[in-house]
This record gives C-alpha cells, sequence and structure tokens, in this order.
C-alpha cells in the first residue's frame, strides 16, 4: 500500500460503505438553491457535519453520518466561476434524464414516468446514513433547521413516491427513506428485495484499506493470479488513475476537484410480482425442474441467493452442498475470501457461471482475455477502467410478493471517476448489451430493459462434450424500473469550504 | 491494383472538386450538401448497388498539420532549436502541406471485382431527393474533368484514375457475396428462434418442427427470405 490518501478530507461515503460498518437506515433529501449567496451559507453550514473518510477506531465510529453533493445546475446556482464550470465532463452537465438513450432508460423507466421530484430542477443531495431511525431523525431535523436558517435561500423538494407513517401510499414525500432489509428473526441482511446478497464484491483502491485479505477478488487480478487494489484515480479525482494519468474529467482549480468524485443516483424500483412469477414459470421448464430454481435464480445473478456463495465454484447442488459444510465451519476472514477470492480462468466458456449472470457482467475479472493468456499487459486490461463503487440501500417493503405494487426497490448509488468511461459504459455495454461477452445483444436478465416487443433471452451454457444441450432462457420481462436519479458531484471538505466561502478561482 | 482481402475489395477514391463558387456557394460545399442529402438505412442508393458490404462519402477540407513532436526523456525539440535563428528554426518545423483543392472520399468496401462493382454504381446508385430521382454523376458533378464521363466506362475509368491503394478492411463483414451473408445473418437469427422456442421437445417432435422450419427459411434460396441491403431494424 503505497498510497496515503487524506481520509479527512475525503468524504467519508467515497471510502466507506456505510451499511457494512453498522449504518442500516439512511435518508436522502434533494434541495434546491433560489439564491446563490444564501445557498453558499447554507453549505457552508452542512460541511460543518459533514463525514470525512477518517478510520473509525473501534467503538468510536459516530452514531450518525451526513455528505452532500451537487449536479451540475446546483454548482451553477452556488456561482462557480463560468471557467471552473466549462471543466465539468459533457455526461454530468446533461444530467441522468438527458442520457436515456445510453442508459436504456425507456418505457416504464423513461424519465417522464420517474417520481414527481425529477420533474424539478435538483441542485443539491444530501444523504443521512444512521444506525437507528432515531439518530437519522435527529439529523434530519438538523438539516431542516438549516433549511429554514437559509431564508428562503434553498428548498427541501418534495415528490418521492413511497408510503407514509400510516402505511398510505404517497407521492409527495420529502425525503428518501432506505433501510437494509431484516429477516424473520429481525436480523439485519445484505439481501435486496429479490432475495439476493449484494454489494459483495465491491472494488477496493489503493489507500483504502491496509488489510491485504480485502483486496482479494476485489482489486485487479495480476498476471499471477493474485489480486491489487485498483488505482485510487479511478475512483477519486485528483490521483493517478488505470491509465497512469491524473482523470481528465477534473475541472479547475485543483482544489476544487481534488479528493472529490462523481455520484450516480438511481432509484431502481424491483417488480417483485413479476421476479418470482418468471422464476417460478422458468424453474419448471429448467433441467431438474423445480428442485433447481435456487440453482437457475443463481444462474441470473451469478452468485446463490441464500449465501451469496459464488456460482462458478459451485456450480449445482452436490458442490454448493459442499461448500456450504465449508462456510459454515470457516472463520469470519475466511468466510469473506470464499465470497470473493475467485476467478472466472477455469469457466470461460461460462458453464457454470453464465456470462450473463449480473455479476460475471458488471465485473468480468479476466475473463474477456477468454483464456489466451497474455492477450493483454494484465488479465484485466478491459476490466480496470470500468469498474465501479456501489453505495446505497434497498428501500420500501414488500407487502405482497405476488404482486409488482407499492413501493420497493434498491437505492443504486455509482461513485467513479468518471461516469461516461465507468458507469455507462457498464450500462450500455454490459448491462443492455453483450458483444464483448460473445451473447450477441442479450442483455443482463436482472437490470435489463426488456420490454414486450424485445422480450429478453439469455444462453445458460453447458461443459463442452457434456453431451447437453444449453438452455435458453426466453421472454424475459423487465424486472426492474428506473424510478429516478441525476448525476452528483461530491467536493472533498476543502473544496466544500471554498464552495461555501465563494473563493473558488480557476485563474 | 493490390486491394483485394480474398474476395472482398477495397476501394479507396479521392477526386479533387473544381475550385470555385456558383451563387455564392462553392463546388465542395455544394457537393458536401448533396453527400449529406443522402437517404440512409434501406433508402441509401449505396443499398442499391450490388455487393456493397460499407462504404462511406465525405469531403477532404485539407491534410492535417502534423504539428511539433512532444518532448521526450533525452531532450526537448523545440528548446534545442530557439537556439538557432529565426530562419533556421522555422526550417526545422515540420513542413506545412495544403491541398490545392478540395477532395471528394468515397472509400467502399465489396464483394467482387472493381470494374463489375463500379457498373452497379452506374447503373444502380439513385436515390429519391425531394420527388427528384438522383444517379452517381450527382455526386461527382463538380469534380475535376467528370463533364468528360459520358458512359459506364468512362465512369470506371474515371475512378480508376482517382483511386488509391487501400489496405483496411471491414472487420465485420466475410469475404461471401452480400447476399450470401445476409441470408446467412437470417437464418443464425431464425434458428436461435427456434432452438429458444422448441427446447425440451422428443426427438420427433423436435424433427417435425425443424422440417418445417426449413421449409419457411430455405436456406438455399439466397433470395428470399432473408434481409435486405441496408437494412436496420427487424
Amino acid at each position: 500500500m503505497t498510497q496515503n490518501l487524506d481520509l479527512t478530507d475525503i468524504q467519508g461515503n467515497i471510502v466507506k460503505a456505510y451499511g457494512s460498518f453498522g449504518f442500516f437506515k439512511a435518508r436522502y433529501l434533494f434541495l434546491r438553491i433560489d439564491d446563490g449567496d444564501k445557498g453558499r451559507g447554507f453549505v457552508n453550514r452542512i460541511t460543518t457535519k459533514v463525514t470525512s473518510a477518517e478510520r473509525w477506531e473501534k467503538d468510536a465510529a459516530p452514531s450518525v453520518t451526513t455528505n452532500i453533493a451537487f449536479t451540475y445546475s446546483g454548482l451553477q446556482a452556488l456561482e462557480l466561476p463560468t471557467a471552473s464550470l466549462i471543466g465539468f465532463p459533457s455526461d454530468f452537465v446533461m444530467g441522468m434524464s438527458k442520457r436515456k438513450d445510453i442508459l436504456g432508460d425507456d418505457g416504464p423507466s423513461d424519465p417522464k414516468n420517474w417520481d414527481k421530484i425529477w420533474q424539478e430542477t435538483v441542485h443539491i443531495w444530501i444523504s443521512i446514513n444512521g444506525k437507528s431511525m432515531k439518530d437519522i431523525e435527529e439529523r434530519y431535523q438538523w438539516v431542516t433547521q438549516q433549511i429554514e436558517a437559509s431564508g428562503c435561500g434553498v428548498i427541501l423538494l418534495k415528490g418521492h413516491r413511497g408510503e407514509d407513517e400510516a402505511g398510505n401510499p404517497r407521492d409527495d414525500l420529502p425525503y428518501q427513506d432506505a433501510s437494509v432489509l431484516y429477516d424473520e428473526k429481525g436480523i439485519p441482511t445484505a439481501k435486496e428485495h429479490f432475495g439476493y446478497t449484494d454489494g459483495i464484491s465491491d472494488p477496493v483502491f489503493e489507500g483504502q484499506t491496509n488489510n491485504a485479505a480485502r483486496v482479494l477478488g476485489r482489486g485487479k487480478l495480476t498476471r499471477e493470479g493474485g489480486w491489487e487494489p485498483l488505482a485510487t484515480g479511478e475512483f477519486i479525482l485528483g490521483h493517478i488513475d488505470e491509465a497512469m494519468e491524473y482523470p481528465q474529467t477534473a475541472p479547475r482549480p485543483d482544489l476544487l476537484s481534488r479528493n472529490a468524485t462523481y455520484m450516480v443516483y438511481r432509484k431502481l424500483h424491483e417488480n417483485v410480482g413479476t421476479f418470482n412469477k418468471y422464476l417460478d414459470e422458468q424453474a419448471e421448464i429448467f433441467p431438474g425442474g423445480k428442485e433447481n430454481k435456487e440453482l437457475l435464480a443463481a444462474k441470473f445473478s451469478g452468485r446463490w441467493r441464500d449465501n451469496g456463495a459464488p456460482l462458478v465454484n459451485t456450480p449445482d447442488n452436490e458442490s454448493k452442498a459442499e461448500w456450504d459444510k465449508k462456510f459454515a465451519a470457516a472463520d469470519f476472514s475466511t468466510q469473506k475470501r470464499m465470497l470473493t477470492d475467485f476467478s472466472y480462468n477455469d469457466d470461460i466458456d461460462g458453464a457454470k457461471c453464465p456470462s450473463s449472470a449480473h455479476m460475471r457482467r458488471i465485473n468480468p475479472r479476466g475473463s474477456l482475455e477468454y483464456g489466451v493468456k497474455d492477450a493483454f499487459d494484465t488479465p484485466g486490461a478491459l476490466v480496470n477502467r470500468r469498474r465501479i463503487l456501489r453505495r446505497g440501500l434497498p428501500y420500501g417493503k414488500v407487502n405482497d410478493a405476488t404482486s409488482d405494487k407499492g413501493n420497493h426497490g434498491i437505492i443504486f448509488m455509482a461513485l467513479n471517476a468518471d461516469i461516461k468511461r465507468q458507469f455507462e459504459f457498464v450500462q450500455q455495454q454490459w448491462i443492455n448489451y453483450a458483444n464483448d461477452f460473445k451473447e450477441g445483444n442479450d442483455k443482463d436478465v436482472l437490470l435489463g430493459n426488456h420490454d414486450e416487443k424485445n422480450p429478453g433471452k439469455v444462453v445458460l451454457k453447458v461443459e463442452r462434450n457434456s453431451g447437453k444441450p444449453p438452455h435458453f432462457v426466453c421472454n424475459i420481462p423487465r424486472l426492474v424500473e428506473t424510478r429516478g436519479g441525476d448525476y452528483f458531484f461530491i467536493p472533498s471538505i476543502t473544496a466544500l469550504k471554498m464552495i461555501a466561502g465563494g473563493i473558488i478561482d480557476p485563474t | 491494383m493490390g486491394n483485394k482481402s480474398g474476395n472482398a475489395t477495397a476501394l479507396t477514391v479521392l477526386s479533387p472538386i473544381v475550385n470555385g463558387i456558383v451563387d455564392g456557394q462553392s463546388f465542395a460545399d455544394i457537393t458536401r450538401e448533396r453527400c449529406l442529402r443522402i437517404p440512409i438505412h434501406e433508402k441509401s442508393p449505396l443499398a442499391k448497388v450490388p455487393n456493397t458490404y460499407l462504404a462511406r462519402l465525405f469531403i477532404l477540407d485539407n491534410v492535417f498539420y502534423e504539428s511539433l513532436p512532444g518532448s521526450d526523456s533525452v531532450f526537448n525539440f523545440s528548446e534545442i532549436t530557439s537556439i538557432l535563428s529565426d530562419s533556421a528554426r522555422k526550417k526545422a518545423l515540420p513542413r506545412k502541406d495544403q491541398l490545392k483543392s478540395k477532395y471528394l472520399v468515397f472509400s467502399s468496401n465489396f464483394h467482387g471485382d472493381l470494374d463489375e462493382y463500379l457498373t452497379g454504381m452506374w447503373e444502380k446508385w439513385s436515390f429519391d431527393d425531394h420527388g427528384q430521382q438522383r444517379d452517381v454523376r450527382y455526386i461527382w458533378e463538380h469534380c475535376v474533368s467528370f463533364e468528360g464521363v459520358k458512359d459506364c466506362a468512362g465512369f470506371i475509368s474515371y475512378i480508376k484514375r482517382c483511386q488509391l491503394e487501400a489496405t483496411l478492411f471491414f472487420n465485420g463483414s466475410t469475404d461471401d457475396s452480400l447476399q450470401e451473408q445476409l441470408k446467412a445473418l437470417y437464418l443464425k437469427q431464425e434458428f436461435s428462434k427456434f432452438a429458444a422456442e422448441h427446447q425440451g421437445k422428443s426427438a420427433a417432435d423436435l424433427q417435425r418442427a425443424f422440417k418445417t422450419f426449413i421449409e419457411r427459411v430455405q436456406p438455399e434460396n439466397l433470395s428470399q427470405p432473408s434481409w435486405n441491403p441496408g437494412q436496420s431494424t427487424l
């Protein structure tokens, strides 16, 4: 680990996935700035409570965190100098709704069907992550006091779909709540509403951790089969990236962009009823029938739903049972390793973990060399520049597992140094297209924008010479719909203070 | 001429455009406008010219200046020249080239021989331009000496005079005839649909369905059913 990050300057949500630190609840607020001067005053007050990435000593973590980010029009409203504004990349300037053709946000995912708040001009995003709702509520009250103190300079925007405290459907909520899901015993889980375990192999970059074990399966694959952390500049501006360059997406001056990053916020509704029905129907015609329903579900994502076991190491019920035994007997760090430390080198054809499985698509590891050793300088040459940090939590409750109705899904946040090169590329080329995986125009089963006119199809291959036919999964319906979102800039704490002080000077 | 890769031919043509202005517009800009009005996909005139894999037309306005080389680890070129006299320093700079005229550039990858292909361009190229049918002469009209082209043989010899050697081929294509390739793509897509729709059926059912499938898609019949040249959607 050669890189020392300025952890007290970088916002905490960039370096930490708060959920894994016991922050099981979150509230996201969106605001509009109506007066530049008062807006800067507001940012100044919020900055006093912004959580940095400073390491928390054992038991010394706070009970609540606060982070802040801005859209391009937000930075305009804060009256950043034009010479700074013109340095932002065009994807960020355009914002998410105008990028809908690239993202595949069509049909039910079209921006015109998003939550009402996205018909407004959003300037500021504030996140509050807490260990309990009480912590969140207290910090939320504090933020609303600062909004009041801004004297109408800053407005809290309403228009989130969800349920109010009495359980009534609303489309005018002033914030978006999110929470981990709890099992029957009330124990917090890492699951989302389809029942999959989420966020296991989040990327690790230089300076993020001193624990070499955490890099296994989460950094970049080396030629020798080991793992190294990714370059910091893939995720934080002002640092060297995987091309040995400073990210090209940094606005001037350096102090505005150093230790900052870009965030993609997406509210993704999960069609739970359609998913359950589809999985049941497909299990009927899947080899092995209903008994292999969980195997089929694992083929969709690349991991088994119950404990996240990677399918590439557990391609059938027998190997899964063996893996489970080992997993149950293993200590915590061995368990982590079993979940993350694998590659597709012995499964180039995708007979074990399909090329179309969600996890393999968003991070193909070394598999794009297609078994040709030394095809590139490094096995991950086509992957290491396409990684994203995933943050966020599920939202809502599923009251009826046979229905799509209601409000439940994932608040998905992707952090990266270059939205176009990283998040948008993954979404366009690897989620909604598959040429890189030699799978034509097949889409990701779970996240693809399938529709009735072009129902999805993926091929589940089998081992060569097995004598078995491949299995076609057909007529895939739209399982996930976009309900809103935008692109945000997360400045460093130094830059926040300079923005608040109106002293950003690019000359 | 080189320009061949198996049965595929690469053609690159640079035709100088007459320097001059008519009604306040240069001949180069008139030609560019005509190129921009060419319809795309199935309506493209190139979809009518047999065996076109991929083709493009554009106007070359000028050559690019190669600029100064960047500094390297040994020495910085511009720092060395700064000790020379002004005229010596200018002589050391990369030469500035200018084209004497603008060029109409046509590049195409196609199946078969050049003469046959150019005959196809002369005979089949046509597109609807606000109710008027335009043939290939409409695009080349303002090129130097093109007024001497009166017939197909004249067109072939004109294009050959403007031809450059081409060595790059369209990677998305084999060297089979366009009809053969379109039929193959059609069959591939139809067959994957067939496989998906009939998985799990008994051998007897599968064979029966496959016979019906073959009767419908007619693999030996290259002309139909198939995709059309220039087709972009199903």
